[in-house]
């Protein structure tokens, strides 16, 4: 948080006051916030929502959590580091479609199973899959950004440091 | 460069072995020759889906094509190792050698004529890598570029001219183009195809515009003119001609240039042989002349002509391409190739005057020799096509002057007391003297062995002039009493421009003015004219400015825009009336939400106007947010709570990572001088113009095919609800694919700059 | 009431493109944020402004409802914000860096890629 001379509205939050309340409600907000997250992404083949939209969720939590505790708390509360949360989310796309050539039908086309659970039947497909990968497409690289902008003065990019 | 005998075995071994494969072809082809009746026709299939296939048809011109190619091919190589020797970029040069070869025997088998056309392209582009091979040196250069832009542009005009005739003709293919013939007369097109092709032809075999090249690419090493530039790649445009004469000769057209122009080239590159001192040009300018006297060939309408373009294309291959090998003899042994310092060298270099005298027999014409049957044939030819005499004339003059540049090929340079600039001449090694003494036997061999030269001639000939019929002995058609004469007179005449050579090169070289107006200087004049054109536009276009250049590319756009709808709009409705038909401007949609579409456009408005004025840069943030969110509230209302939600997010965001790199930028800069009026009748332009697609767009019936399909395919299909999610993830799968490819990759590609960005206000303090 | 969202459209590109022509860097940055919405815009409008209801395939309906608003458009410019929102912040990164290297906000002082010339063949750019 070394942003010096920063003439905007937002700076002191960001950079060296610390806001009590927001640092109480934060560890819950994070996890609401990416419930939600997950939440969209999971219903959004069947009502509004989906990768994308679920990804910016979770980059409002990760954005969120590195402004209140800084950049390396919120790197630590992601899954992955940004650029190798972005290429596994690419690579989860790529992958999803591969099934489908085993079956003989052209490349990403999807296919749907129904995981039987006892009391009721989990639907997965890879329609699914390759939403996770826009997903986590989409929150590693804008947080990357968002990372690296708030780090500020941190000499390493924002991958390396988890 | 000297021809060493130092370097290892294994080195030596190892060039040598570059030989092998034009070697081993060659042998192929005579195996086959023997075995396997012509035509051979084969055709795979490459892009069936554009109409390309592989198709390779084997007659008898391509066949002699292909035996010049590797025959001559596996002879020049191994002259190359003894020419190179100790060069160490030789192994460059085998390989483009090798890459040459290989597209020669593709144009000449390729029967498709887009094939055609890329191994042609590919002749080209290896010969300018060629003749630029001693790059360090700016003549080589200079020649390079000019073979290749002049070759290059022959190539698009042929490139144009395959695809008329392609149009005309229905196809691709050479031999049903061919069998199509007379047919083709009909089409309106045809004078241009026809126009086109001969430009290409003309480019590539060093015809009378386009000639000056050929002499100039002799700054390649001798092994590539003497392949190259004598043997194989100027007679293509010889080839195609000769391939599709058999088509179109029933054309006055095609009939009267190939005439008039070979006539031109023939006397004028004889001429100019004349103006020269350098061994290798005086050679180069004389088979200008003689491809001239092939074009010439071509262009008479007798089917003997056709047996004369087959044996002098022969001929002049075997006796050119050991001269030029002789020629980089001399040069090799006395450093110098200009005539006037070389006299006599038949002491210090036995084998290379030996093939000098055996080829110089042959390009005189004299008798025992192939040059003698083709020089014949080619009489006999003209005899029976009752050419005009002034070409009648002229060919004799030609034959004369290639008689006399025979004598000063041999006779002069190793005739007489001995006399050569360095001290010491010596032989060269053996693999820069067999090459050119074989040939030239072959030669002579050919004369004795009728057996082997008739079977290939007569199946080339029929090639050429499908009319020939039954192929008479070759020896059978010789002297008749008029044309023993006329050989006599082209040798007297050719004797006394030997004696006279000194004098008329004198004479010729006061006429100045033929540098100034000649095809050169236009060569000259339009590479400096085209570079100030390309100056020119490029100070008015590329200024390096990115204001400048999205200027240009918006006025582009937006004349494309103006003349498409303008376009469109005369296609729905003729006439100038209801360009702007106000009833479509009046909306009666007032929906039951219209109050949030109004807060929308009034966000939006207020943003867009806030953020021409404004200067404060976080204030202008904040304005450019507020048309995000004016769009957001749109979409919320217009039925995409996705889209809403997405352009809020981005919209929160954007304002969050640029206010967090505003530091980085300075206070707003005060810059004077800047368009503003231009940049703000540019931007209503833009305005105007989308507002004008918009109410056009509007005004019609929405196409709702595509959204009624996905919204029945959705469900039964993908398993979806969410259509807009379903056409992501689903139907358009391989577009979000790359989307978020992209989206991975600015990351990827920021993450260095962020680095750098960072460390440096680390530095600062 | 289009020909008033229509208007906002308009003047929204015309305000991105004035801004894109601008030689200070953040100004022409900011401006390539506002011509994307805007461009946005107009590749939903193609699909018509209208229903409120969202194209969502209702529970126990087979296919999209009538009055459902068009899917296509939405799902291209959905995608096209987040791409757009990658190359803004790209955009942002390297004019800032940029900004950093040549100390200046000029647009046109910016000549890594296309310095003054000491090429005989391109003439002198003039200021």
């Amino acid at each position: 948080m070394k942003i010096s001379k920063n003439p905007f509205e937002l700076a002191p939050a960001i950079n060296n006051s610390r806001n009590l309340i927001l640092e109480q409600v934060m560890p819950l907000l994070y996890g609401v916030i990416l419930a939600a997250a997950v939440w969209i992404l999971w219903r959004g083949h069947h009502a509004p929502g989906g990768g994308f939209i679920g990804g910016l969720t979770a980059l409002a939590a990760t954005a969120a959590q590195a402004i209140v505790f800084g950049v390396p708390s919120a790197l630590r509360r992601m899954p992955l580091g940004p650029m190798p949360l972005a290429v596994t989310g690419v690579a989860l796309a790529l992958c999803s479609g591969l099934p489908a050539t085993w079956f003989g039908h052209p490349y990403l086309t999807h296919l749907w199973f129904d995981v039987p659970l006892g009391f009721t039947q989990l639907p997965l497909s890879t329609v699914l899959l390759f939403d996770i990968g826009v997903f986590c497409a989409v929150w590693g690289t804008l947080s990357g950004y968002i990372f690296a902008l708030l780090r500020g003065s941190d000499a390493t990019s924002p991958g390396e440091q988890s | 460069m000297q021809a060493t005998d130092l370097k290892p075995h294994a080195a030596k071994a190892r060039y040598l072995s570059v030989a092998l494969p034009p070697l081993a072809g060659f042998l192929l082809l005579i195996w086959g020759l023997i075995h396997h009746p012509l035509p051979w026709q084969g055709s795979l299939d490459w892009a069936p889906s554009l109409g390309l296939t592989f198709a390779v048809y084997v007659d008898g011109l391509s066949a002699q094509f292909l035996a010049l190619i590797t025959g001559i091919g596996a002879l020049v190589f191994l002259y190359a190792t003894g020419y190179l020797a100790g060069e160490p970029r030789q192994g460059r040069l085998f390989l483009i050698l090798t890459v040459f070869m290989l597209a020669m025997i593709g144009v000449v088998i390729a029967d498709h004529l887009l094939l055609l056309f890329l191994f042609w392209e590919l002749t080209s582009l290896t010969s300018f890598l060629l003749v630029g091979f001693y790059h360090e040196n700016e003549q080589s250069r200079t020649s390079a570029r000019q073979a290749l832009l002049v070759t290059m542009s022959g190539g698009l005009a042929l490139l144009a001219a395959i695809l008329l005739l392609g149009e005309i003709s229905g196809g691709y293919s050479l031999q049903a183009l061919i069998a199509q013939g007379p047919t083709l007369a009909d089409d309106p097109r045809l004078p241009a195809a026809l126009i086109l092709l001969l430009v290409g032809c003309f480019t590539k075999s060093a015809q009378f515009p386009f000639h000056f090249w050929l002499p100039n690419a002799m700054t390649a090493p001798t092994p590539v003119s003497a392949y190259l530039h004598s043997a194989t790649m100027v007679k293509l445009g010889i080839y195609l001609l000769a391939r599709l004469d058999p088509a179109l000769n029933h054309l006055l057209l095609w009939e009267s240039a190939l005439m008039s122009i070979g006539t031109l080239t023939a006397v004028w590159g004889a001429v100019l042989a004349l103006r020269e001192r350098d061994l290798k040009r005086i050679l180069a300018w004389s088979t200008v002349s003689a491809l001239g006297t092939l074009t010439l060939l071509i262009g008479l309408p007798n089917p003997g002509a056709g047996l004369a373009v087959a044996a002098f294309l022969f001929a002049h291959a075997l006796y050119k391409a050991p001269l030029f090998m002789v020629a980089g003899n001399i040069d090799h042994a006395t450093g110098t190739r200009v005539i006037d310092h070389l006299m006599g060298l038949h002491r210090a270099m036995p084998w290379t005057a030996m093939a000098a005298i055996l080829a110089g027999l042959s390009m005189a014409g004299l008798p025992l020799s192939f040059g003698f049957v083709a020089k014949d044939l080619i009489s006999v030819a003209k005899a029976d096509a009752e050419v005009l005499t002034v070409v009648s004339y002229a060919t004799l003059f030609v034959n004369a002057i290639a008689a006399a540049v025979a004598g000063i090929a041999t006779l002069r340079v190793f005739g007489g007391p001995p006399r050569w600039p360095r001290g010491e001449a010596h032989e060269v090694s053996w693999r820069m003297a067999l090459p050119p003494l074989l040939i030239a036997l072959v030669a002579i061999e050919f004369e004795f062995l009728p057996g082997v030269a008739d079977p290939l001639l007569g199946a080339a000939a029929i090639a050429i002039a499908p009319s020939l019929g039954v192929i008479r002995d070759i020896d059978a058609s010789y002297p008749s009493g008029k044309v023993i004469t006329a050989t006599e007179i082209t040798l007297l005449v050719g004797l006394i421009l030997f004696l006279i050579w000194d004098w008329l090169h004198g004479l010729l070289q006061r006429i100045h003015w033929l540098d100034r107006i000649g095809p050169t200087a236009c060569y000259e004049l339009l590479l400096k004219q085209l570079t100030r054109v390309a100056a020119w536009q490029t100070g008015l276009l590329q200024r390096g400015r990115l204001a400048g250049y999205l200027s240009w590319t918006l006025t582009g756009l937006l004349a494309l825009a103006i003349g498409a709808s303008f376009a469109m709009h005369q296609a729905s409705e003729p006439g100038w009336g209801g360009l702007l038909d106000w009833s479509t401007l009046v909306f009666a949609d007032w929906p039951a939400q219209h109050w949030a579409w109004l807060t929308a456009a009034v966000l939006m408005i207020a943003g867009a106007a806030a953020s021409m004025v404004l200067r404060h840069r976080m204030a202008l943030l904040m304005a450019s947010g507020l048309v995000g969110y004016g769009s957001a509230v749109l979409f919320l209302f217009t039925g995409a709570p996705d889209l809403a939600f997405t352009q809020f997010a981005v919209e929160t965001a954007l304002v969050v990572v640029a206010a967090a790199l505003l530091p980085h930028y300075g206070a707003p800069p005060v810059l004077s001088n800047e368009p503003v009026l231009r940049n703000a009748l540019l931007a209503l332009a833009s305005g105007a113009g989308v507002l004008l697609l918009l109410v056009h767009l509007f005004a019609l019936p929405a196409d709702a095919q595509l959204a009624t399909w996905f919204g029945e395919a959705s469900l039964p299909l993908a398993h979806g609800r969410n259509v807009v999610n379903v056409i992501i993830v689903d139907f358009r799968a391989l577009d979000t694919l790359g989307e978020i490819t992209v989206v991975m990759f600015s990351l990827l590609a920021a993450l260095p700059l962020l680095g750098a960005l960072a460390r440096s206000v680390k530095r600062e303090g | 009431m289009s020909l008033i969202l229509a208007l906002a459209i308009a003047l929204t590109v015309a305000a991105g493109v004035y801004l894109a022509l601008s030689r200070d860097l953040f100004r022409c940055i900011v401006g390539l944020a506002v011509l994307g919405s805007a461009v946005n815009l107009v590749v939903f409008a193609a699909g018509r402004f209208g229903p409120i209801q969202p194209p969502i395939v209702s529970a126990g309906a087979e296919k999209l409802a009538e009055h459902a608003a068009n899917p296509l458009p939405q799902a291209l410019v959905l995608t096209a914000i987040v791409i757009s929102f990658a190359l803004l912040c790209f955009s942002l990164v390297l004019g800032a860096r940029l900004r950093q290297q040549s100390g200046s906000d000029d647009s046109n002082q910016l000549r890594n890629a296309e310095p003054l010339p000491a090429d005989p063949v391109k003439p002198p750019v003039l200021d």
